[in-house]
């Protein structure tokens, strides 16, 4: 029984600030994960991360679908990206990299978009894969924390690759062959 | 095993959650079929990206760091020292157990075990909630009779709180003396005695009754209170004993504080910023909440501030309970207008929009009252004429920073002699830019 996304925002709001807490430990990891294979640099990832989660707390009112956070919190962390390389002295060495960040495109086997695409699954599917990979709990653990039957889980989670997977094809960029996406 | 049939247990085959003979089976598969090949050699690529995404995201813990600059945010925004802690704290107690014999006191104050044993006892409780098909909740709770449905007053006598919820169709009706909220599957309406109404869309909660909706729908209450639980480490108290009618209860405590600190304007003003301890009593045969007692911490007597001792289940409602009666005379709720000089008001500090309102309260001039609230014909009466004595400087809440209100202390003299020192609520409409009284008169 977890809390559902939409219940920690409206909690938020309704004067429960403390249970931000809660979103932040469901999505530290992704979005760590997110901004760290762009940036590259793990201390300057979590400054962003924190960055983030403290930007969408500011904003948590202006936030129409409260179902969505996840997927604000990533746009959020993607506009920080860009004023990051906006204002970074390394914008000049590697400005190839910026302008895949400035103009977001695929980026081949590594998956850039990957954390955005699990953003965007339904929540039932999303929490599949976080509690999977980024918790790394056992199909059979998933089956004891979500109360469900061992042959659910593996279909849910089967449903949730197909979903990934069509949502990275819905962001392929013809201009940039994408070897990963292709294949799926 | 055909494709379909072994692309359907890919995933399962990949985890090593197939029985033997279905594994040996999807494996003989597998090693003729070049297609469903592919299809595994794609799902396992997925994976690894996947495990090398979460295994990159082991690296963070950023929650007490991210908790602790959300906390100093209302003063950086704010320039206020208004927040100085964001903690929240809910209480289940022990005292609705009044009565209870031979209770024993499993394990006290954040044990593992104990949250375990209550979370047992929320999740079995919450199942069995969820087959219901009605609550009617009757209890008590000291605040104004006309008052915001959450609102708190542990100096007011007790006032009768009463909601009927029916879950399929969804349609509920919360009242007080002097409100009614009712939601009848096409809209959500309250009406505050003696005239004035506003409308919104078919919630499943509004106008400040979710605290009592809770109660009533304990699958999701229960949801969030456990995570809440886990999350911030409060003290879980579990007690098991027979109640006055020989019949075995559960009583979950959980010692909280409201999330906000102690010299907060809205700290203890409304169930949601007050702290409190609550008593839950469980039936442990039917699963099902019997009681709740909410005490306020540190108020005077015993603090308790609501009782709800009646809960009716699955009782058919009268459908009429769901239908509104309004006075012909009633003052519906207006929308806020750009107006030609809207700059005007729009750049005004909280000061002096209060000043303007109450000032045009004061000499009875409705047009301009009208453009920070709605003005209904009581209003007209009661308010009319006040004299301004004075205006203060505004200040925040540490929720101003999420609900955007404004307070500015004003005292006024009624025409009936009466002198009020308050705080008027102000919020900034975002369409026109413009103040608007959201309370506090």
């Amino acid at each position: 029984m977890e809390m559902t996304d939409k219940t920690c925002v409206e909690r938020c709001r309704d004067g429960h600030p403390d249970d931000f807490s809660l979103l932040v430990e469901r999505y530290q990891k992704p979005l760590f994960a997110y901004v760290a294979r762009r940036l590259g640099d793990p201390l300057e990832a979590e400054e962003a991360v924190q960055e983030s989660f403290v930007r969408a707390f500011v904003s948590l009112k202006a936030l129409r679908k409260p179902e969505s956070f996840h997927s604000w919190l990533v746009g959020i962390a993607a506009r920080i990206l860009k004023e990051q390389f906006r204002s970074d002295q390394r914008r000049q060495r590697d400005q190839q990299f910026a302008d895949l960040v400035l103009e977001p495109k695929p980026a081949g086997p590594s998956g850039i978009f990957l954390e955005e695409a699990i953003a965007a699954l339904p929540e039932t599917y999303r929490q599949v894969i976080l509690l999977r990979y980024y918790e790394g709990l056992s199909c059979q653990e998933l089956a004891t924390r979500l109360e469900m039957p061992l042959g659910t889980v593996t279909k849910t989670l089967s449903r949730a690759y197909a979903l990934l997977r069509q949502e990275l094809r819905s962001r392929d960029c013809a201009e940039v062959p994408c070897n990963f996406k292709s294949s799926l | 095993m055909n494709c379909a049939e072994c692309r359907d247990n890919l995933v399962a085959w990949a985890e090593g959650c197939l029985a033997p003979e279905d594994s040996r089976q999807c494996q003989a598969h597998l090693e003729h079929c070049a297609g469903c090949s592919a299809e595994f050699a794609v799902i396992q690529r997925l994976q690894q990206e996947l495990t090398a995404s979460g295994r990159l995201g082991t690296q963070v813990s950023v929650v007490d760091s991210v908790m602790r600059r959300v906390r100093q945010e209302p003063r950086k925004h704010e320039r206020s020292s208004v927040m100085s802690r964001i903690v929240t704290r809910w209480g289940f107690g022990l005292g609705a157990a009044a009565g209870a014999t031979a209770v024993v006191i499993l394990l006290l104050l954040a044990v593992p075990r104990t949250q375990g044993r209550a979370s047992e006892i929320m999740a079995r409780s919450a199942r069995a909630m969820a087959k219901l098909s009605s609550v009617h909740l009757k209890g008590l709770l000291r605040t104004t009779p006309g008052d915001n449905f959450s609102a708190i007053m542990p100096d007011q006598p007790f006032t009768t709180v009463e909601l009927w919820k029916q879950f399929t169709p969804l349609k509920w009706r919360a009242e007080k003396t002097g409100r009614i909220a009712v939601m009848d599957g096409q809209s959500s309406v309250l009406f505050i005695k003696p005239d004035f109404a506003l409308k919104g869309p078919a919630s499943s909660s509004a106008f400040d009754t979710q605290w009592l909706h809770q109660m009533a729908d304990l699958s999701e209450t229960l949801t969030w209170e456990l995570s809440a639980i886990k999350a911030h480490g409060w003290p879980v108290t579990l007690s098991q004993g027979s109640g006055p009618d020989g019949k075995a209860k559960s009583t979950i405590t959980v010692e909280a504080q409201s999330g906000l600190s102690d010299g907060d304007y809205l700290q203890n003003k409304f169930f949601t910023t007050a702290n409190t301890r609550r008593v839950y009593v469980f039936d442990d045969e039917s699963e099902l909440l019997e009681s709740v007692k909410v005490y306020l911490v540190g108020a005077p007597d015993d603090g308790l501030i609501f009782d709800l001792s009646r809960i009716d289940y699955n009782q058919a409602i009268d459908p009429g309970v769901f239908q509104l009666q309004l006075p012909a005379n009633v003052s519906w709720e207006q929308p806020m207008q750009v107006l030609p000089d809207n700059q005007k008001y729009a750049s005004m500090t909280p000061e002096q929009a209060a000043r303007t309102f109450l000032e045009a309260c004061s000499r009875e001039d409705w047009v301009e009252a009208g453009k920070f609230q709605t003005i209904t014909e009581s209003f007209k009466q009661d308010r009319g004429g006040l004299q301004l004595i004075s205006i203060g400087k505004s200040f925040t809440s540490a929720l101003s920073l999420i609900s955007g209100a404004r307070f500015v202390p004003y005292e006024v003299k009624y025409k009936d002699g009466n002198v009020v020192k308050w705080n008027l609520s102000l919020k900034k409409d975002e369409a026109t830019g413009r103040w608007y009284v959201d309370g506090g008169i």
